[in-house]
């Protein structure tokens, strides 16, 4: 069979991704290369740009949270998505089904609706967060969350976390309910406990989708965008700039189109060796 | 469905008569809201059917810029290389001056002298020149001030501060009462900047800040540390409300309005929705000088500038600048007071009294405009850009406490001498 | 397992749907609010129920017509995703062709693109090509966006078509094409309608290419049309929220209405 037909299979898609994705990828990519004011190329500068990326703290630090994001996120919502779908996986169908649609509803919400509501929730003044410590009595707790350096990460991410979580869980159910049942039956023989079960038979087993999941929130981790640009822009001070953020300031604001060029370059290199790592790890499977 | 697809026959159609009777178009950008309270969109579109006898047979097409926002379209659509003719946009001072060293923008020296704009007095003049030529006309003013509720002080028989001590002694009452001094939110990151630039103005004076902003004069001196020192020091005093660094500033102004909050220092740029929301009898006070020696004066920018395009054609700037000259004329000016809600420069108190202006709108424009020589920048719409990025994320960990004011000017000196090495420094 | 682990299990499950849907349960207090009166406790129950709210903000702001902006735009996106990527996906996954690997390979390494990016150098290409303030500027970036899950999507889906049945009905036909449309569509149904939901939804909650490539108001999307609810002067929470629950209630009723074929299709696509 020649490969003509496969060709024309093809065109329609590869001219939509390569006229609106490659070339302007490969537009960026040379940008990166010239000297700009305000917008307008000025002269070819080789790799000078790129050497401002040693001193740029601002890079640095954002390089850092995008990196605690890929933990934040491994850690909870992907461990709470697996325990979950364990979880449910024993209870009737309709459950299952009622309790993974309440799961992925968040998901289904736009980041930027998301941040708006998050953002009311944080609220210092009349926020639903300190208003319920309040209520409990842990009112001491209160803060100011999305204002203060040292929990606005966090508390991003919990938000992050939030429209992921169901995501993972209706991933995980999928995989399990194709599960052997035998081998659950093997175990209670034996007595075993519900922990031991999901940590020697399911957790191994879910082993492809652990993958497709980290590494699925590890790329998302790199490039979101947003959810930090609705709620604080990178703020308070730096605690929450992102690379993505930085780009946009650096293109936008600054309008420094030479370094903002260089900035995503280097973001995706890194998505694209991460993304290669994925591919290479998924087909050995 | 009906109007978009109307509206591309139709402006084909407009545009095959306009070429065909070689009518002159002027493309205008701008960003008044049409929908809303105080929308000034309607006021604007009046403006241009009044003022279209000015322009001999040209004609303004009006676009509303995208929802990006003026300022970042404008950014792109210099880089496309594709900017309207005529575009109200903001900043001046540097960013206007990136625009026109790159060889965007039009100079507006002629049409100046031709049209006699003297309102546009020597400070704004400079806000919109690069390298002594003028590039851009200012149309509105804002200004600074404290709004207060007179209500609440009323109540608790408390006087406006004349000095800046009175001001210290002010705030202890209130908070020994349970109020919330002043409001203040600084989630959205530039309010700060405003604040800052109101203290910095009535510590360090303007003759100080031109030696900063065009001389070589540092900006860790101490007067400006002596200003930062104060800012961090009313954070620390609780003259905010908790977590302010996650507040909005919307929310800062419902606090205000809410009565929760005696005062928040803001500008004239929000008076509307403030005399709109306000329950209670509102009033406006100048912040006293912080420093001693210092003269009274406010902060004093414009909203925005009217900017023209170096590709236009010699007739459409012609008929651009006739337009612009209708549109800061006395009568125009009228219609932007009474229906577009702001007050244009060059309009004087009395103006402001005899069009009917809002009582707390006279209050404001009548302290404010009597410190002319005296009033002073507006920081973030003076500075490049990119110290102005360093700025807003430093301005939050100074007001959190996170640096030491020293720290904070060093942070800034170190990103204004990087930016003056790269020529982004606003000269006028 | 025993009665404990049960209960305690139970109620881990209810506190994460707790925390799942209170935010959602906020926001549609908050819509119903007559007055934004912020201050008063976030959960006292607005009395009486207002609607007033997302009457104003259908009418008079306008989001009657950024709905159908919305609608027109991730229908069309969607409807362009279809036509392309099951093509391609078969041809990655069922034909041989030269180059199919590194073609591949250039389409899986456009999965990881951020919008801010590109969004400049793509700006300045719409320019050039007359696509800006149009919907045809927002449509045709998503769907390219959109390009690489689809076809490794498709592909995985349509490699589980046996190929057999592929074989007979080429036998029959006239051309792979009638082969394609016959056999592999039917076959691959579920596979589509999940790509269907995830590409109506990436497209729907889609925000910084409307924004930056539309300007006339009467063009904005939902997204964009929320989001600068949020930017003015003025506090209109309640306003907010309807916008809000506007923004996403069609969301929540494609996902419940295609929830079976939906998880089906996404687990077989994402973990084989």
């Amino acid at each position: 069979m020649s490969s003509r037909p496969a060709y024309f299979f093809l065109l329609p898609a590869l001219l939509l991704y390569g006229t609106f994705v490659v070339v302007p990828i490969l537009q960026v990519t040379a940008y990166s290369f010239f000297s700009w004011d305000n917008g307008i190329v000025q002269e070819f500068v080789g790799f000078a740009n790129y050497a401002r990326l040693a001193s740029d703290t601002v890079f640095w630090a954002a390089l850092g949270h995008n990196a605690i994001w890929v933990l934040l996120t491994l850690a909870f919502p992907l461990l709470a998505g697996l325990l979950l779908a364990a979880m449910l996986a024993e209870r009737s169908p309709r459950t299952i089904q009622v309790m993974s649609a309440i799961y992925f509803i968040p998901r289904t919400i736009p980041l930027v609706v998301a941040g708006i509501i998050w953002g009311w929730i944080y609220n210092p003044l009349f926020g639903l967060l300190n208003y319920g410590l309040d209520m409990v009595g842990l009112g001491t707790l209160a803060g100011a969350w999305l204002a203060e350096e040292s929990s606005a990460l966090a508390s991003l991410n919990v938000v992050g976390a939030w429209t992921f979580f169901g995501f993972c869980v209706v991933i995980y159910l999928g995989a399990i309910q194709s599960i052997d049942p035998s081998l659950y039956e093997a175990a209670d023989v034996d007595g075993a406990p519900w922990w031991r079960k999901f940590r020697d038979i399911t957790v191994p087993l879910l082993n492809n989708s652990t993958l497709f999941l980290g590494l699925y929130a590890a790329i998302e981790a790199m490039r979101f965008f947003d959810l930090i640009w609705v709620t604080t822009q990178g703020g308070p001070g730096y605690a929450t700039e992102v690379l993505t953020t930085h780009i946009y300031k650096t293109f936008f604001l600054v309008g420094d189109f030479g370094y903002a060029a260089v900035l995503s370059v280097v973001l995706l290199v890194i998505v694209l060796s991460l993304s290669a790592v994925a591919f290479r790890l998924l087909r050995a499977k | 469905m009906t109007r978009t697809a109307w509206s591309a026959p139709l402006a084909l159609f407009i545009a095959t008569q306009a070429a065909a009777q070689d009518t002159v178009v002027v493309t205008q950008w701008d960003q008044f809201a049409q929908s809303g309270i105080t929308a000034a969109g309607p006021a604007m579109d009046e403006l241009i059917a009044t003022c279209k006898p000015a322009l001999n047979g040209a004609e303004v097409l009006r676009t509303i810029a995208p929802s990006i926002g003026i300022r970042d379209s404008y950014r792109l659509a210099v880089s496309a290389g594709k900017t309207p003719d005529l575009a109200y946009t903001w900043p001046a001072a540097s960013v206007l001056s990136g625009y026109a060293r790159v060889g965007a923008l039009a100079p507006l020296d002629d049409y100046y002298a031709q049209y006699g704009w003297d309102q546009v007095n020597a400070f704004y003049k400079g806000r919109n020149s690069y390298d002594g030529h003028v590039y851009a006309l200012p149309m509105e003013q804002d200004l600074m001030g404290v709004y207060y509720n007179k209500a609440l002080f009323a109540e608790k028989g408390l006087t406006v501060p004349t000095t800046y001590a009175e001001f210290q002694a002010l705030v202890e009452t209130l908070k020994a009462d349970g109020i919330i001094p002043v409001a203040f939110g600084n989630r959205d990151r530039w309010p700060a900047t405003n604040s800052f630039s109101l203290i910095l103005g009535l510590t360090a004076g303007r003759a100080l800040e031109e030696k900063v902003f065009f001389g070589d004069e540092p900006w860790t001196n101490p007067a400006f540390v002596q200003a930062a020192q104060t800012f961090q020091d009313w954070a620390k005093a609780d003259y905010f409300p908790r977590g302010f660094n996650g507040v909005g500033y919307d929310e800062a102004n419902a606090l205000f309005l809410s009565g929760k909050a005696a005062m928040t220092i803001t500008g004239t740029w929000v008076l509307q929705d403030m005399i709109r929301g306000a329950k209670f009898d509102m009033g406006v006070f100048m912040l006293p000088p912080v420093k001693e020696g210092v003269a009274p004066g406010t902060m004093w920018g414009e909203g925005s500038q009217w900017q023209l395009s170096a590709s236009a054609a010699p007739e459409v700037r012609n008929a651009a600048a006739a337009y612009l000259d209708c549109l800061v004329s006395p009568e125009s000016r009228k219609v932007w007071v009474q229906k577009g809600y702001t007050v244009p420069i060059g309009t004087t108190p009395e103006e402001l009294t005899q069009w009917g202006a809002n009582p707390v709108v006279q209050e404001f424009f009548t302290s404010g405009l009597a410190t002319p020589d005296t009033n002073f920048y507006d920081l973030h719409t003076t500075l490049p850009e990119s110290v102005t990025q360093v700025l807003y994320p430093e301005l939050q960990r100074l007001v959190g406490g996170e640096v030491t004011a020293d720290e904070f000017l060093q942070a800034i000196q170190t990103a204004w001498e990087t930016a003056g090495a790269n020529g982004e420094r606003w000269i006028p | 397992m025993n009665r404990f682990t049960k209960h305690s299990q139970t109620i881990i499950l209810a506190i994460f749907a707790l925390y799942a849907l209170a935010p959602v349960y906020l926001v549609l207090l908050a819509s119903m609010r007559s007055e934004s009166d912020l201050f008063n406790g976030p959960l006292s129950l607005p009395w009486p129920i207002e609607t007033a709210n997302y009457l104003r903000v259908w009418t008079e702001s306008g989001f009657s017509t950024f709905f159908w902006n919305s609608l027109r735009i991730s229908v069309a996106v969607t409807i362009l995703v279809l036509l392309t990527a099951p093509l391609a996906g078969y041809a990655f996954a069922k034909m041989r062709f030269r180059g199919r690997e590194v073609l591949f390979a250039v389409f899986l390494a456009g999965l990881v693109v951020p919008a801010p990016s590109v969004i400049v150098a793509l700006y300045g290409n719409l320019q050039v090509m007359g696509l800006i303030d149009t919907h045809v500027g927002v449509i045709l970036p998503q769907a390219a966006l959109l390009m690489p899950f689809s076809v490794f999507m498709m592909r995985t889906v349509m490699q589980e078509v046996p190929d057999e049945l592929i074989e007979a009905s080429t036998m029959d036909a006239a051309t792979p094409l009638y082969g394609f449309l016959t056999v592999v569509v039917a076959l691959a149904r579920p596979g589509l309608m999940s790509l269907t939901l995830i590409v109506f939804m990436f497209s729907w909650q889609e925000y910084l290419l409307p924004l930056v490539v539309l300007q006339t108001e009467t063009l904005k999307t939902i997204q964009v049309g929320a989001a600068s609810l949020q930017g003015r002067y003025g506090v209109d929470y309640g306003g907010i929220a309807a916008a809000g629950l506007i923004a996403f209630a069609p969301l929540v009723v494609l996902f419940l209405a295609m929830q079976r074929s939906f998880v089906r299709g996404l687990s077989a696509g994402a973990v084989k």
